[in-house]
């Protein structure tokens, strides 16, 4: 896998598709493990979803006292495995994001996981595949990167120039997976 | 583990023991593609997957389309047919059921005449099904009195069209060819909550540089990423079309040759927008002088425009007006029959377009062929066999079959596939309606608010139990395909009304063994009909991802784009829209200061009597709420979550306040998807357009008053 999930907050319209799917996924249980939040709905419409950024050096795994948290070959990071886990939660507090979360009925953590036994074929995970606005897509690096350099055009011919302390405005949000 | 199955290049993820059984959504006009996994051994319906290879959304699903197949196995499924004792409900055989029926109906018809019944139809089915509910009315009951809840949702779109264009269909190009335009002005429709998955081609298209005008009085999801939100008032569109057309006019914008060879009246028009001074149109939409400039500047200088528009400017007791005078600004710029340009209008029901072209309206039958002309009824009734006397005339549109009702002519009703309970105006005066019937039969999956009222209720298929076509917002005829067995004792819709049809001594009318027999009767019946679809087949549906009605024959492609060279109109050329302004049906008063409008939220599908039986949907949205903008909150001191009673000169209904600078300062809005006290139609108004019938739901004036504490009924 050669992909990375590239968000563009602008673009989501606030469905929660992405949720619905991400529950569709068989190893899912039919719990979401993606979010969408309002910025501010007093204010306007805008939302955005919240996707596990997949980190090359996890907070979640780091933290985690029974080394539960699997990263697979592609960068994937994992749920906790049930048989190591100990149900500490250090995960959910380690974790910057808020992704990982507790299930207390079944005494498990469950977190995004990108849907690997869709990903690692290079399916696109059931949120990416569904967003209706494309606010959610999986794409190969060199279209993340064309991606940013457009964006950053645009914002030239809009004239909306980086200056300090907003830069975050100007930069593209992606993450994911990607190898070397 | 998991294999996968590649179409068309694209793979999709099939799981151990599963297939996947390609169809469509069962929702809005979308009609999205999508897989359904289904256990191969049991049948069981697993899930969904998304299909990739269908070109109109290549996988793209909205919150609906991904849950749309929990409600297949849904337990609140109804298993028999039902019938009412003593006020309650008791599981009945067919027989017992059909005899029910069969003994009213022929008892109503001896007492009262054979227009005594009536047919209620719905446009959420399959064409065959759609087609078969005209002639069952018209034929099995011989009653004048069938019409459908499409007058509640795109009759003022079809009345629109048809005086523009002369024919209506929803529009007059692919969508795949939205990422090409430049330019969108998109009035009444909130895309991106009502029909998500078309976001993915604007966003395309302003990717190279496509700008976006959305007329709402709600800065909606969709509104938020326009390039000029046009804030009107709701109710005054007209005004705006004909300010924009003032300035288009006024600044040359207009493509004379084009105008000059393909359109009437535009000496007329000119005439007519001549008053609509930016100036005059701010005063009467309250939008500001510098956005209707701004937005005229980018539609005028367009070269590719779609201008688009939706229910929030089709349910206005002027709809027709709205929808002739925004499709003649597309004329005035030569918009329409090119290349990634045009005219569309977003279709609510999943078949909202095929649904109403084939003989549910009251005057209407199948092909678009209308029921006052001799020549449409002798054909019509050859293909049914019968004598062309035997025709009844043209009945009265949905909203007056309920005045026939409380006139007494109306005595017994069969709903089909439809929920008027939620869905019509003023639905305290349906209520007492379906009271003062003798008779009510529903057929329905689940037992909506309107089954309540019955007498019989029989249990009809999902999407998902029967095949047949649909036609999509395109105007695309696309196949469902059957992915499970009926549940429980139910029947299709087209085995219930041929029964029915039956025992009243109309069998030898339907006999159909499946339903490709009804589709090949349903493509005869329709040809040479404006609407024709009689080179429409199976088989090239499957080859050409579709086939774009009109289809005059078997070896005809279809029709992408409408009006290439020619109108449909007598002499070939479109009617610019002369309509001067006029005020809704009811405007702002002391008693009554407010405006109120209605709307969706993308979680719930129309009555919401599938979605809210969906644990993810339920879980996003479940009750009612009123937006309101804080200026006008701190009026009456409202703060979030409080409860606000509204009151209109119909009704009033409690729910709770959500405070959105999102929204105009004199205007509250309540989404539709619930029942009963929780029902936002019971405050709208019925006041109806002059010709297309449509209901004014999107405008009515309202008063509200803060309530200390209130119980919030069940929604479900």
């Amino acid at each position: 896998m050669n992909k990375i999930m590239y968000l563009e907050f602008e673009r989501c319209i606030g469905c929660r598709a992405c949720q619905a799917a991400c529950r569709e996924c068989g190893d899912h249980d039919a719990k979401e493990r993606n979010y969408v939040e309002y910025v501010d709905f007093m204010e306007s419409r805008q939302t955005y979803p919240m996707l596990c950024m997949q980190c090359k050096d996890p907070a979640c795994a780091r933290v985690c006292p029974a080394n539960a948290i699997q990263i697979t070959e592609e960068g994937v990071v994992l749920s906790a495995m049930e048989e190591k886990c100990i149900g500490c939660r250090n995960c959910t507090f380690g974790c910057p994001f808020g992704i990982p979360k507790f299930d207390f009925e079944e005494n498990k953590m469950y977190k995004c996981d990108m849907c690997y036994d869709r990903s690692k074929h290079d399916i696109a995970p059931m949120c990416a595949s569904v967003c209706p606005s494309d606010a959610i897509r999986f794409i190969d690096y060199d279209e993340m990167m064309q991606l940013r350099r457009k964006r950053t055009q645009m914002n030239l011919v809009e004239g909306k120039k980086p200056q300090e302390g907003n830069k975050w405005e100007y930069v593209p949000e992606f993450f994911g997976v990607y190898s070397d | 583990m998991s294999d996968f199955v590649a179409k068309k290049g694209v793979k999709n993820l099939q799981h151990k023991d599963e297939k996947l059984i390609t169809t469509h959504c069962c929702y809005c006009g979308m009609q999205c593609g999508m897989h359904i996994r289904v256990h191969k051994r049991t049948g069981e319906v697993r899930g969904v997957e998304p299909r990739y290879d269908w070109p109109v959304t290549m996988g793209k699903m909205c919150p609906k389309g991904v849950t749309a197949y929990q409600t297949i196995e849904h337990e609140d499924r109804i298993k028999k047919p039902l019938i009412k004792k003593n006020g309650k409900f008791v599981e009945a055989s067919w027989k017992e059921a059909l005899d029910v029926i069969e003994k009213n109906y022929k008892g109503l018809q001896s007492e009262y005449g054979k227009d005594a019944l009536s047919v209620f139809g719905g446009v959420s089915m399959t064409n065959e099904k759609c087609y078969l509910v005209g002639k069952y009315a018209r034929v099995a009951l011989g009653t004048r009195y069938i019409d459908y809840n499409g007058r509640f949702c795109m009759s003022s779109a079809a009345g629109g069209f048809i005086r523009t264009f002369g024919v209506d269909r929803g529009s007059t190009l692919p969508w795949p060819e939205l990422e090409h335009s430049d330019c969108f002005f998109m009035a009444g429709s909130n895309t991106a909550e009502c029909h998500p998955t078309s976001i993915q081609w604007f966003w395309k298209a302003k990717d190279k540089g496509a700008k976006m005008i959305v007329v709402d009085p709600r800065e909606t999801p969709t509104a938020r990423v326009a390039d000029v939100h046009l804030d009107l008032k709701p109710g005054t569109d007209s005004a705006l079309a004909n300010g924009m057309m003032h300035i288009l006019v006024k600044e040359g914008y207009v493509d004379e040759a084009y105008v000059q060879e393909r359109c009437n009246n535009y000496e007329q028009l000119i005439e007519q927008v001549a008053q609509f001074t930016p100036e005059y149109t701010a005063e009467k939409t309250g939008i500001s002088v510098e956005k209707i400039l701004k937005a005229a500047h980018i539609f005028g200088r367009s070269k590719r425009s779609v201008v688009m528009f939706a229910r929030g400017v089709e349910q206005q007791s002027k709809g027709v007006d709205n929808v002739a005078l925004y499709s003649s600004m597309s004329l005035l710029k030569g918009h329409i029959g090119k290349f990634a340009s045009g005219v569309a209008t977003f279709t609510g029901q999943g078949n909202g377009q095929g649904g109403r072209e084939h003989g549910q309206k009251s005057d209407l039958l199948p092909g678009y062929r209308k029921l006052t002309d001799p020549e449409a009824v002798k054909y019509i009734s050859s293909v049914w066999g019968i004598d062309p006397e035997e025709m009844p005339k043209p009945g009265v549109s949905a909203y007056e079959m309920f005045d026939e009702i409380q006139k007494g002519n109306i005595r017994a009703m069969h709903v089909i596939c439809s929920n008027p309970a939620v869905s019509a105006p003023n639905t305290e005066y349906i209520w007492d309606g379906f009271k003062k019937l003798d008779f009510l039969v529903v057929s329905d999956f689940f037992l909506s608010e309107t089954a309540e009222y019955a007498d019989v209720v029989l249990p009809a298929t999902s999407w998902a139990e029967d095949e047949g076509t649909t036609t999509n917002i395109e105007g695309r005829v696309i196949r469902i395909r059957k992915v499970r067995e009926p549940y429980g004792d139910s029947k299709t819709d087209w085995e219930i009304m041929s029964e029915i049809a039956k025992r009243m001594g109309k069998g030898k009318y339907f006999d159909y063994k499946n339903v490709s027999e009804i589709f090949e009767e349903f493509r005869i019946a329709t040809k040479g009909g404006k609407a024709d679809y009689y080179g429409v087949t199976y088989d090239k549906i499957d080859e050409q991802d579709g086939v774009f009605w009109p289809c005059p024959s078997e070896d005809h492609p279809g029709t992408p784009t409408m009006f290439k060279e020619r109108f449909a109109t007598e002499d070939g050329k479109a009617n610019l829209a002369i309509v001067d302004w006029r005020e809704p049906g009811e405007i702002p008063t002391e008693d009554y200061p407010h405006i109120l409008t209605t709307g969706r939220v993308v979680y719930h599908y129309l009555t919401g009597n599938q979605t809210r039986r969906v644990d993810f949907l339920m879980e996003q949205c479940p009750m009612p709420y009123v937006e309101m903008h804080p200026e006008l909150a701190s009026q009456y001191n409202f703060q979030n979550g409080d409860f606000c009673k509204l009151t209109t000169r119909r009704s009033s209904m409690t729910v709770e306040v959500k405070l959105t600078k999102a929204i105009r300062e004199d205007t509250v809005f309540i989404p539709y998807h619930w029942g009963k006290e929780l029902s936002v139609n019971q405050l709208t108004n019925p006041c109806l357009d002059p010709i297309s019938r449509m209901p004014e739901f999107k405008v009515c004036a309202v008063k509200i008053q803060k309530v200390a504490k209130y119980e919030m009924p069940s929604p479900i």
